[in-house]
Protein backbone atom coordinates (compact mmCIF):
# COMPACT_ATOMS: atom_id res chain seq x y z
CA UNK A 1 0.00 0.00 0.00
CA UNK A 2 2.72 2.46 1.04
CA UNK A 3 4.82 1.34 -1.91
CA UNK A 4 1.92 2.07 -4.23
CA UNK A 5 1.49 5.61 -2.88
CA UNK A 6 5.24 6.25 -3.01
CA UNK A 7 5.34 4.99 -6.60
CA UNK A 8 2.55 7.34 -7.68
CA UNK A 9 4.26 10.33 -6.03
CA UNK A 10 7.61 9.36 -7.58
CA UNK A 11 6.05 8.92 -11.03
CA UNK A 12 4.37 12.36 -10.77
CA UNK A 13 7.65 13.96 -9.73
CA UNK A 14 9.45 12.35 -12.67
CA UNK A 15 6.85 13.56 -15.17
CA UNK A 16 7.03 17.11 -13.79
CA UNK A 17 10.84 17.02 -13.70
CA UNK A 18 11.04 15.64 -17.24
CA UNK A 19 9.25 18.71 -18.55
CA UNK A 20 10.38 21.45 -16.13
CA UNK A 21 13.63 20.51 -14.38
CA UNK A 22 15.76 18.89 -17.11
CA UNK A 23 16.94 20.99 -20.05
CA UNK A 24 16.22 20.02 -23.62
CA UNK A 25 19.34 18.45 -25.15
CA UNK A 26 21.17 20.37 -27.83
CA UNK A 27 21.12 19.03 -31.36
CA UNK A 28 17.47 18.00 -31.32
CA UNK A 29 14.63 19.96 -32.90
CA UNK A 30 12.71 21.87 -30.23
CA UNK A 31 11.86 19.93 -27.12
CA UNK A 32 11.91 16.49 -28.76
CA UNK A 33 14.78 15.20 -26.66
CA UNK A 34 12.41 14.93 -23.67
CA UNK A 35 11.17 11.67 -25.22
CA UNK A 36 14.25 10.16 -23.56
CA UNK A 37 12.54 10.16 -20.15
CA UNK A 38 9.60 8.07 -21.39
CA UNK A 39 10.60 6.14 -24.48
CA UNK A 40 13.86 4.63 -23.24
CA UNK A 41 12.41 3.31 -19.94
CA UNK A 42 9.51 1.80 -21.89
CA UNK A 43 11.92 0.01 -24.22
CA UNK A 44 13.98 -1.04 -21.18
CA UNK A 45 10.92 -2.57 -19.48
CA UNK A 46 9.90 -4.32 -22.73
CA UNK A 47 13.36 -5.92 -22.91
CA UNK A 48 13.38 -6.71 -19.19
CA UNK A 49 10.06 -8.53 -19.41
CA UNK A 50 11.23 -10.48 -22.46
CA UNK A 51 14.23 -11.67 -20.42
CA UNK A 52 12.06 -12.37 -17.36
CA UNK A 53 9.60 -14.35 -19.45
CA UNK A 54 12.42 -16.48 -20.88
CA UNK A 55 13.90 -17.18 -17.42
CA UNK A 56 10.47 -18.07 -16.00
CA UNK A 57 9.92 -20.38 -19.00
CA UNK A 58 13.18 -22.20 -18.23
CA UNK A 59 12.13 -22.56 -14.59
CA UNK A 60 8.75 -23.88 -15.66
CA UNK A 61 10.30 -26.52 -17.91
CA UNK A 62 12.65 -27.62 -15.12
CA UNK A 63 10.18 -27.64 -12.22
CA UNK A 64 6.71 -27.60 -13.84
CA UNK A 65 5.49 -25.11 -11.26
CA UNK A 66 2.34 -23.18 -12.10
CA UNK A 67 3.85 -20.06 -10.51
CA UNK A 68 6.67 -19.96 -13.04
CA UNK A 69 4.25 -20.28 -15.95
CA UNK A 70 2.07 -17.51 -14.54
CA UNK A 71 5.16 -15.32 -14.26
CA UNK A 72 6.17 -16.10 -17.85
CA UNK A 73 2.68 -15.30 -19.11
CA UNK A 74 2.25 -12.04 -17.20
CA UNK A 75 5.76 -10.87 -18.07
CA UNK A 76 5.02 -11.52 -21.74
CA UNK A 77 1.71 -9.61 -21.50
CA UNK A 78 3.39 -6.62 -19.92
CA UNK A 79 6.25 -6.94 -22.40
CA UNK A 80 3.78 -6.63 -25.27
CA UNK A 81 2.14 -3.60 -23.64
CA UNK A 82 5.42 -1.74 -23.07
CA UNK A 83 6.70 -2.81 -26.46
CA UNK A 84 3.66 -1.16 -28.05
CA UNK A 85 4.16 1.97 -25.93
CA UNK A 86 7.83 2.18 -26.93
CA UNK A 87 6.93 1.68 -30.60
CA UNK A 88 4.31 4.42 -30.55
CA UNK A 89 6.41 6.92 -28.58
CA UNK A 90 9.44 6.18 -30.75
CA UNK A 91 7.38 6.62 -33.88
CA UNK A 92 6.15 10.03 -32.74
CA UNK A 93 9.76 11.06 -32.08
CA UNK A 94 10.75 9.74 -35.51
CA UNK A 95 8.12 11.94 -37.15
CA UNK A 96 9.33 15.02 -35.28
CA UNK A 97 13.06 14.38 -35.67
CA UNK A 98 13.48 12.46 -38.92
CA UNK A 99 10.33 13.45 -40.80
CA UNK A 100 8.49 10.14 -41.06
CA UNK A 101 6.65 7.92 -38.63
CA UNK A 102 8.21 4.76 -39.94
CA UNK A 103 11.44 4.27 -41.86
CA UNK A 104 12.74 0.75 -40.95
CA UNK A 105 15.57 2.12 -38.91
CA UNK A 106 17.43 -0.86 -37.33
CA UNK A 107 15.83 -0.04 -33.97
CA UNK A 108 12.41 0.03 -35.55
CA UNK A 109 13.11 -3.31 -37.24
CA UNK A 110 14.16 -5.00 -34.01
CA UNK A 111 11.16 -3.71 -32.07
CA UNK A 112 8.81 -4.98 -34.79
CA UNK A 113 10.41 -8.41 -34.55
CA UNK A 114 9.93 -8.31 -30.78
CA UNK A 115 6.25 -7.41 -31.32
CA UNK A 116 5.89 -10.30 -33.79
CA UNK A 117 7.44 -12.72 -31.31
CA UNK A 118 5.02 -11.62 -28.58
CA UNK A 119 2.10 -11.90 -31.03
CA UNK A 120 3.16 -15.42 -32.02
CA UNK A 121 3.57 -16.37 -28.35
CA UNK A 122 -0.03 -15.45 -27.58
CA UNK A 123 -1.30 -17.05 -30.80
CA UNK A 124 0.37 -20.29 -29.70
CA UNK A 125 -1.08 -20.06 -26.20
CA UNK A 126 -4.59 -19.55 -27.53
CA UNK A 127 -4.32 -22.41 -30.05
CA UNK A 128 -3.38 -25.25 -27.69
CA UNK A 129 -6.35 -26.68 -25.82
CA UNK A 130 -4.70 -28.82 -23.18
CA UNK A 131 -3.43 -26.65 -20.29
CA UNK A 132 -0.22 -28.57 -19.55
CA UNK A 133 0.67 -28.79 -23.22
CA UNK A 134 -0.01 -25.09 -23.65
CA UNK A 135 2.38 -24.17 -20.85
CA UNK A 136 5.18 -26.40 -22.14
CA UNK A 137 4.80 -25.23 -25.75
CA UNK A 138 4.72 -21.57 -24.76
CA UNK A 139 7.85 -22.03 -22.63
CA UNK A 140 9.67 -23.81 -25.46
CA UNK A 141 8.70 -21.09 -27.93
CA UNK A 142 9.79 -18.31 -25.56
CA UNK A 143 13.22 -19.92 -25.26
CA UNK A 144 13.55 -20.48 -29.02
CA UNK A 145 12.58 -16.88 -29.74
CA UNK A 146 15.09 -15.61 -27.19
CA UNK A 147 17.87 -17.64 -28.80
CA UNK A 148 17.37 -15.93 -32.18
CA UNK A 149 17.71 -12.42 -30.71
CA UNK A 150 21.56 -12.36 -30.63
CA UNK A 151 21.54 -12.98 -34.39
CA UNK A 152 19.54 -9.81 -34.87
CA UNK A 153 22.20 -7.90 -32.97
CA UNK A 154 24.75 -9.07 -35.55
CA UNK A 155 22.48 -8.93 -38.56
CA UNK A 156 20.36 -5.81 -38.26
CA UNK A 157 23.15 -3.23 -37.96
CA UNK A 158 24.48 -4.59 -41.26
CA UNK A 159 21.41 -3.46 -43.19
CA UNK A 160 21.65 0.29 -42.79
CA UNK A 161 23.21 2.85 -40.54
CA UNK A 162 20.94 3.86 -37.68
CA UNK A 163 19.71 7.37 -37.04
CA UNK A 164 18.82 6.38 -33.51
CA UNK A 165 20.18 9.00 -31.07
CA UNK A 166 22.52 7.07 -28.84
CA UNK A 167 25.77 8.93 -29.09
CA UNK A 168 24.36 12.18 -27.82
CA UNK A 169 22.09 10.75 -25.17
CA UNK A 170 23.60 7.50 -23.91
CA UNK A 171 24.24 7.86 -20.14
CA UNK A 172 27.32 5.66 -20.31
CA UNK A 173 29.06 8.14 -22.56
CA UNK A 174 29.91 11.72 -21.70
CA UNK A 175 27.41 14.12 -23.19
CA UNK A 176 24.39 13.71 -20.95
CA UNK A 177 24.32 16.59 -18.52
CA UNK A 178 23.84 15.82 -14.78
CA UNK A 179 20.27 17.14 -14.62
CA UNK A 180 19.16 14.96 -17.54
CA UNK A 181 20.97 11.97 -16.11
CA UNK A 182 19.25 12.39 -12.71
CA UNK A 183 15.77 12.54 -14.23
CA UNK A 184 16.56 9.71 -16.64
CA UNK A 185 17.73 7.33 -13.92
CA UNK A 186 14.74 8.33 -11.78
CA UNK A 187 12.46 7.56 -14.70
CA UNK A 188 14.05 4.13 -15.21
CA UNK A 189 13.40 3.44 -11.54
CA UNK A 190 9.80 4.66 -11.80
CA UNK A 191 9.03 2.55 -14.86
CA UNK A 192 10.64 -0.54 -13.34
CA UNK A 193 8.56 0.04 -10.18
CA UNK A 194 5.43 0.42 -12.30
CA UNK A 195 6.29 -2.82 -14.09
CA UNK A 196 6.76 -4.73 -10.84
CA UNK A 197 3.51 -3.34 -9.44
CA UNK A 198 1.40 -4.33 -12.48
CA UNK A 199 3.20 -7.68 -12.65
CA UNK A 200 2.25 -8.47 -9.05
CA UNK A 201 -1.38 -7.49 -9.69
CA UNK A 202 -1.48 -9.74 -12.74
CA UNK A 203 0.08 -12.65 -10.84
CA UNK A 204 -2.50 -12.29 -8.07
CA UNK A 205 -5.29 -12.29 -10.64
CA UNK A 206 -3.91 -15.39 -12.36
CA UNK A 207 -3.65 -17.15 -9.00
CA UNK A 208 -7.28 -16.33 -8.19
CA UNK A 209 -8.35 -17.49 -11.66
CA UNK A 210 -6.54 -20.80 -11.27
CA UNK A 211 -8.41 -21.38 -7.99
CA UNK A 212 -11.63 -21.39 -10.01
CA UNK A 213 -10.41 -24.20 -12.24
CA UNK A 214 -12.06 -27.57 -11.57
CA UNK A 215 -8.78 -29.46 -11.14
CA UNK A 216 -7.71 -27.06 -8.40
CA UNK A 217 -11.06 -27.38 -6.59
CA UNK A 218 -10.84 -31.17 -6.70
CA UNK A 219 -7.26 -31.08 -5.41
CA UNK A 220 -8.29 -28.76 -2.57
CA UNK A 221 -11.11 -31.13 -1.58
CA UNK A 222 -8.76 -34.10 -1.55
CA UNK A 223 -6.32 -32.12 0.60
CA UNK A 224 -9.07 -31.14 3.05
CA UNK A 225 -10.33 -34.72 3.34
CA UNK A 226 -6.78 -35.87 3.92
CA UNK A 227 -6.46 -33.37 6.78
CA UNK A 228 -9.73 -34.55 8.38
CA UNK A 229 -8.58 -38.14 8.40
CA UNK B 1 7.16 -48.55 -38.28
CA UNK B 2 10.81 -49.48 -37.76
CA UNK B 3 12.50 -50.66 -40.87
CA UNK B 4 14.12 -54.02 -40.21
CA UNK B 5 17.14 -53.23 -42.33
CA UNK B 6 18.20 -50.39 -40.07
CA UNK B 7 18.18 -52.30 -36.82
CA UNK B 8 21.04 -54.61 -36.02
CA UNK B 9 20.56 -58.30 -35.33
CA UNK B 10 20.81 -57.85 -31.58
CA UNK B 11 17.89 -55.43 -31.60
CA UNK B 12 19.87 -52.45 -30.37
CA UNK B 13 19.69 -49.27 -32.41
CA UNK B 14 21.56 -46.00 -32.36
CA UNK B 15 20.12 -42.50 -32.57
CA UNK B 16 21.36 -42.23 -36.10
CA UNK B 17 19.95 -45.55 -37.30
CA UNK B 18 16.56 -44.65 -35.83
CA UNK B 19 16.68 -41.21 -37.41
CA UNK B 20 17.63 -42.68 -40.78
CA UNK B 21 14.82 -45.23 -40.48
CA UNK B 22 12.28 -42.46 -39.86
CA UNK B 23 13.73 -40.40 -42.68
CA UNK B 24 13.48 -43.30 -45.17
CA UNK B 25 9.97 -44.16 -43.99
CA UNK B 26 8.87 -40.55 -44.52
CA UNK B 27 10.52 -40.47 -47.93
CA UNK B 28 8.71 -43.67 -48.93
CA UNK B 29 5.41 -42.24 -47.72
CA UNK B 30 6.15 -39.06 -49.63
CA UNK B 31 6.83 -41.00 -52.84
CA UNK B 32 3.46 -42.70 -52.47
CA UNK B 33 1.34 -39.62 -51.73
CA UNK B 34 3.55 -36.76 -52.97
CA UNK B 35 1.55 -34.50 -50.70
CA UNK B 36 4.30 -32.26 -49.30
CA UNK B 37 6.20 -32.09 -52.58
CA UNK B 38 3.06 -31.09 -54.43
CA UNK B 39 2.09 -28.52 -51.83
CA UNK B 40 5.51 -26.87 -51.55
CA UNK B 41 6.59 -27.10 -55.18
CA UNK B 42 3.29 -25.99 -56.67
CA UNK B 43 3.18 -23.08 -54.24
CA UNK B 44 6.75 -22.13 -55.19
CA UNK B 45 6.20 -22.53 -58.93
CA UNK B 46 2.97 -20.53 -58.81
CA UNK B 47 4.64 -17.71 -56.89
CA UNK B 48 7.66 -17.77 -59.19
CA UNK B 49 5.45 -17.55 -62.28
CA UNK B 50 3.41 -14.74 -60.71
CA UNK B 51 6.60 -12.79 -59.91
CA UNK B 52 8.20 -13.44 -63.27
CA UNK B 53 5.02 -12.67 -65.20
CA UNK B 54 4.31 -9.40 -63.41
CA UNK B 55 7.89 -8.08 -63.22
CA UNK B 56 9.66 -9.73 -66.14
CA UNK B 57 13.40 -9.60 -66.56
CA UNK B 58 13.79 -6.02 -67.77
CA UNK B 59 11.41 -3.99 -65.59
CA UNK B 60 13.85 -3.57 -62.71
CA UNK B 61 16.84 -1.38 -63.47
CA UNK B 62 20.33 -2.86 -63.71
CA UNK B 63 21.54 -1.22 -60.50
CA UNK B 64 18.57 -2.41 -58.43
CA UNK B 65 18.56 -5.98 -59.73
CA UNK B 66 21.02 -7.71 -57.32
CA UNK B 67 19.16 -6.57 -54.21
CA UNK B 68 15.55 -6.79 -55.41
CA UNK B 69 16.03 -10.21 -57.04
CA UNK B 70 17.61 -11.55 -53.83
CA UNK B 71 14.58 -10.26 -51.89
CA UNK B 72 12.12 -11.87 -54.32
CA UNK B 73 14.01 -15.17 -54.37
CA UNK B 74 14.04 -15.45 -50.58
CA UNK B 75 10.41 -14.43 -50.21
CA UNK B 76 9.50 -17.24 -52.63
CA UNK B 77 11.73 -19.78 -50.84
CA UNK B 78 10.70 -18.88 -47.27
CA UNK B 79 6.97 -18.76 -47.89
CA UNK B 80 7.00 -21.95 -50.00
CA UNK B 81 8.79 -23.68 -47.14
CA UNK B 82 6.26 -22.28 -44.65
CA UNK B 83 3.40 -23.58 -46.79
CA UNK B 84 4.39 -27.22 -46.51
CA UNK B 85 7.11 -28.03 -43.99
CA UNK B 86 4.63 -28.49 -41.13
CA UNK B 87 3.36 -31.51 -43.06
CA UNK B 88 6.07 -33.76 -41.56
CA UNK B 89 4.41 -33.72 -38.15
CA UNK B 90 0.83 -32.82 -39.07
CA UNK B 91 0.50 -36.02 -41.11
CA UNK B 92 1.42 -38.13 -38.06
CA UNK B 93 -1.27 -36.40 -36.05
CA UNK B 94 -3.87 -36.80 -38.81
CA UNK B 95 -3.07 -40.44 -39.47
CA UNK B 96 -3.04 -41.17 -35.75
CA UNK B 97 0.50 -42.57 -35.91
CA UNK B 98 1.95 -40.13 -33.36
CA UNK B 99 1.68 -42.54 -30.43
CA UNK B 100 3.28 -45.45 -32.28
CA UNK B 101 6.12 -43.18 -33.33
CA UNK B 102 6.59 -42.13 -29.70
CA UNK B 103 6.91 -45.77 -28.71
CA UNK B 104 9.19 -46.88 -31.50
CA UNK B 105 11.96 -44.29 -31.45
CA UNK B 106 13.73 -41.93 -29.08
CA UNK B 107 12.61 -38.28 -29.27
CA UNK B 108 15.92 -36.91 -30.54
CA UNK B 109 15.95 -39.57 -33.27
CA UNK B 110 12.42 -38.58 -34.29
CA UNK B 111 13.49 -34.95 -34.46
CA UNK B 112 16.57 -35.78 -36.54
CA UNK B 113 14.56 -38.02 -38.88
CA UNK B 114 11.99 -35.29 -39.47
CA UNK B 115 14.76 -32.71 -39.87
CA UNK B 116 16.44 -34.86 -42.54
CA UNK B 117 13.10 -35.22 -44.30
CA UNK B 118 12.45 -31.47 -44.23
CA UNK B 119 15.99 -30.78 -45.46
CA UNK B 120 15.42 -33.22 -48.32
CA UNK B 121 12.24 -31.36 -49.27
CA UNK B 122 14.03 -28.01 -49.05
CA UNK B 123 16.90 -29.35 -51.16
CA UNK B 124 14.46 -30.43 -53.85
CA UNK B 125 12.69 -27.07 -53.62
CA UNK B 126 15.92 -25.09 -54.02
CA UNK B 127 17.19 -27.36 -56.77
CA UNK B 128 14.13 -26.55 -58.87
CA UNK B 129 13.28 -22.99 -57.85
CA UNK B 130 16.71 -21.33 -57.73
CA UNK B 131 17.85 -22.27 -61.29
CA UNK B 132 14.36 -21.49 -62.66
CA UNK B 133 14.42 -18.12 -60.92
CA UNK B 134 17.88 -17.31 -62.29
CA UNK B 135 16.76 -18.25 -65.82
CA UNK B 136 13.35 -16.57 -65.76
CA UNK B 137 14.54 -13.35 -64.18
CA UNK B 138 17.86 -13.21 -66.02
CA UNK B 139 19.61 -12.91 -62.66
CA UNK B 140 23.31 -12.30 -63.22
CA UNK B 141 25.53 -13.66 -60.46
CA UNK B 142 29.19 -12.72 -60.24
CA UNK B 143 30.18 -15.20 -57.54
CA UNK B 144 28.31 -18.50 -58.20
CA UNK B 145 30.20 -20.41 -55.48
CA UNK B 146 29.28 -17.93 -52.76
CA UNK B 147 25.71 -17.77 -54.07
CA UNK B 148 25.35 -21.57 -53.95
CA UNK B 149 26.85 -21.73 -50.45
CA UNK B 150 24.44 -19.02 -49.28
CA UNK B 151 21.41 -20.81 -50.75
CA UNK B 152 22.44 -24.15 -49.18
CA UNK B 153 23.23 -22.63 -45.76
CA UNK B 154 19.96 -20.68 -45.87
CA UNK B 155 18.07 -23.88 -46.68
CA UNK B 156 19.62 -25.71 -43.72
CA UNK B 157 18.67 -22.77 -41.49
CA UNK B 158 15.09 -22.87 -42.79
CA UNK B 159 14.81 -26.56 -41.91
CA UNK B 160 16.58 -26.20 -38.57
CA UNK B 161 14.42 -23.30 -37.44
CA UNK B 162 11.02 -24.69 -38.44
CA UNK B 163 11.08 -28.42 -37.64
CA UNK B 164 10.45 -27.99 -33.90
CA UNK B 165 7.71 -25.46 -34.62
CA UNK B 166 6.05 -28.03 -36.88
CA UNK B 167 6.08 -30.52 -34.00
CA UNK B 168 4.33 -27.96 -31.77
CA UNK B 169 1.66 -26.80 -34.20
CA UNK B 170 0.79 -30.41 -35.15
CA UNK B 171 -0.71 -30.67 -31.66
CA UNK B 172 -2.51 -27.32 -31.79
CA UNK B 173 -5.62 -26.07 -33.56
CA UNK B 174 -5.52 -23.74 -36.62
CA UNK B 175 -2.36 -25.46 -37.83
CA UNK B 176 -1.67 -23.92 -41.22
CA UNK B 177 -1.85 -20.29 -40.19
CA UNK B 178 -0.12 -20.87 -36.87
CA UNK B 179 2.94 -22.45 -38.50
CA UNK B 180 3.76 -19.30 -40.47
CA UNK B 181 2.94 -17.00 -37.54
CA UNK B 182 5.28 -18.88 -35.19
CA UNK B 183 8.08 -19.57 -37.67
CA UNK B 184 8.41 -16.18 -39.32
CA UNK B 185 9.84 -14.22 -36.34
CA UNK B 186 12.35 -17.02 -35.77
CA UNK B 187 13.37 -17.05 -39.45
CA UNK B 188 13.64 -13.32 -39.95
CA UNK B 189 17.33 -12.95 -38.92
CA UNK B 190 18.20 -15.80 -41.28
CA UNK B 191 16.16 -14.33 -44.11
CA UNK B 192 17.78 -10.89 -43.78
CA UNK B 193 21.24 -12.52 -43.76
CA UNK B 194 20.48 -14.69 -46.79
CA UNK B 195 19.15 -11.72 -48.78
CA UNK B 196 22.27 -9.73 -47.95
CA UNK B 197 24.50 -12.66 -48.92
CA UNK B 198 22.77 -13.28 -52.25
CA UNK B 199 22.93 -9.58 -53.08
CA UNK B 200 26.68 -9.53 -52.41
CA UNK B 201 27.14 -12.67 -54.56
CA UNK B 202 25.26 -11.08 -57.43
CA UNK B 203 27.21 -7.81 -57.24
CA UNK B 204 30.51 -9.63 -56.84
CA UNK B 205 31.46 -7.62 -53.77
CA UNK B 206 34.80 -8.26 -52.12
CA UNK B 207 33.65 -10.41 -49.24
CA UNK B 208 36.47 -12.24 -47.45
CA UNK B 209 35.42 -15.16 -45.24
CA UNK B 210 31.80 -15.14 -46.42
CA UNK B 211 30.37 -13.72 -43.16
CA UNK B 212 26.74 -14.19 -44.30
CA UNK B 213 27.26 -17.91 -44.87
CA UNK B 214 28.91 -18.17 -41.48
CA UNK B 215 26.00 -16.40 -39.76
CA UNK B 216 23.53 -18.74 -41.49
CA UNK B 217 25.56 -21.81 -40.48
CA UNK B 218 25.83 -20.56 -36.87
CA UNK B 219 22.07 -19.93 -36.85
CA UNK B 220 21.39 -23.47 -38.11
CA UNK B 221 23.67 -25.03 -35.49
CA UNK B 222 22.12 -23.01 -32.65
CA UNK B 223 18.55 -23.79 -33.71
CA UNK B 224 19.21 -27.51 -34.25
CA UNK B 225 21.04 -27.90 -30.91
CA UNK B 226 18.32 -25.97 -29.03
CA UNK B 227 15.68 -28.09 -30.77
CA UNK B 228 17.44 -31.30 -29.74
CA UNK B 229 17.32 -30.07 -26.14
CA UNK B 230 13.72 -28.86 -26.22
CA UNK B 231 12.12 -31.44 -28.52
CA UNK B 232 11.80 -34.24 -25.91
CA UNK B 233 9.76 -31.85 -23.73
CA UNK B 234 7.12 -31.19 -26.37
CA UNK B 235 7.23 -34.73 -27.76
CA UNK B 236 6.57 -36.55 -24.51
CA UNK B 237 3.97 -34.07 -23.26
Amino acid sequence: MIAKVLLSIWMTLIIVAAFLYADAAAGFPGETSRILFFHVPQAWVATLSFLLSMIASCIYLARRSLKADNLALSAAELGLLFCLLATVSGSIFAKAAWGSFWNWDPRETSIVILLMIYGAYFALRSAVGDADKRRVFAAVYAILAFVTVPFLVFVVPRITASLHPENTMNPAKPGMDPKTLKVFLGSLLAYTGLFIWILRLRLRLLKLESMQEPEFVVREKIDQEGERQ
Amino acid sequence: MKNGRWITETGSSTYLSEAVAIWLRDLRGEFRTRYAVNAILMFAVTTLIAVSFSIGSFRIGEAEQPFLYAVLLWIILVFSALSGLSRSFVKEEEAGTMDVLKLSARPQAVFLGKLFFNLTLLGALELIIVPSFILLMNYEIELPGFFAAMVIAGGIGLGGGTTIVAAMIAQASARGALFSVLSFPLLLPLMITAIKGCEKAAVGANNPGWPEVRIAVAYSIVMIVMSLFLFPLIWEE
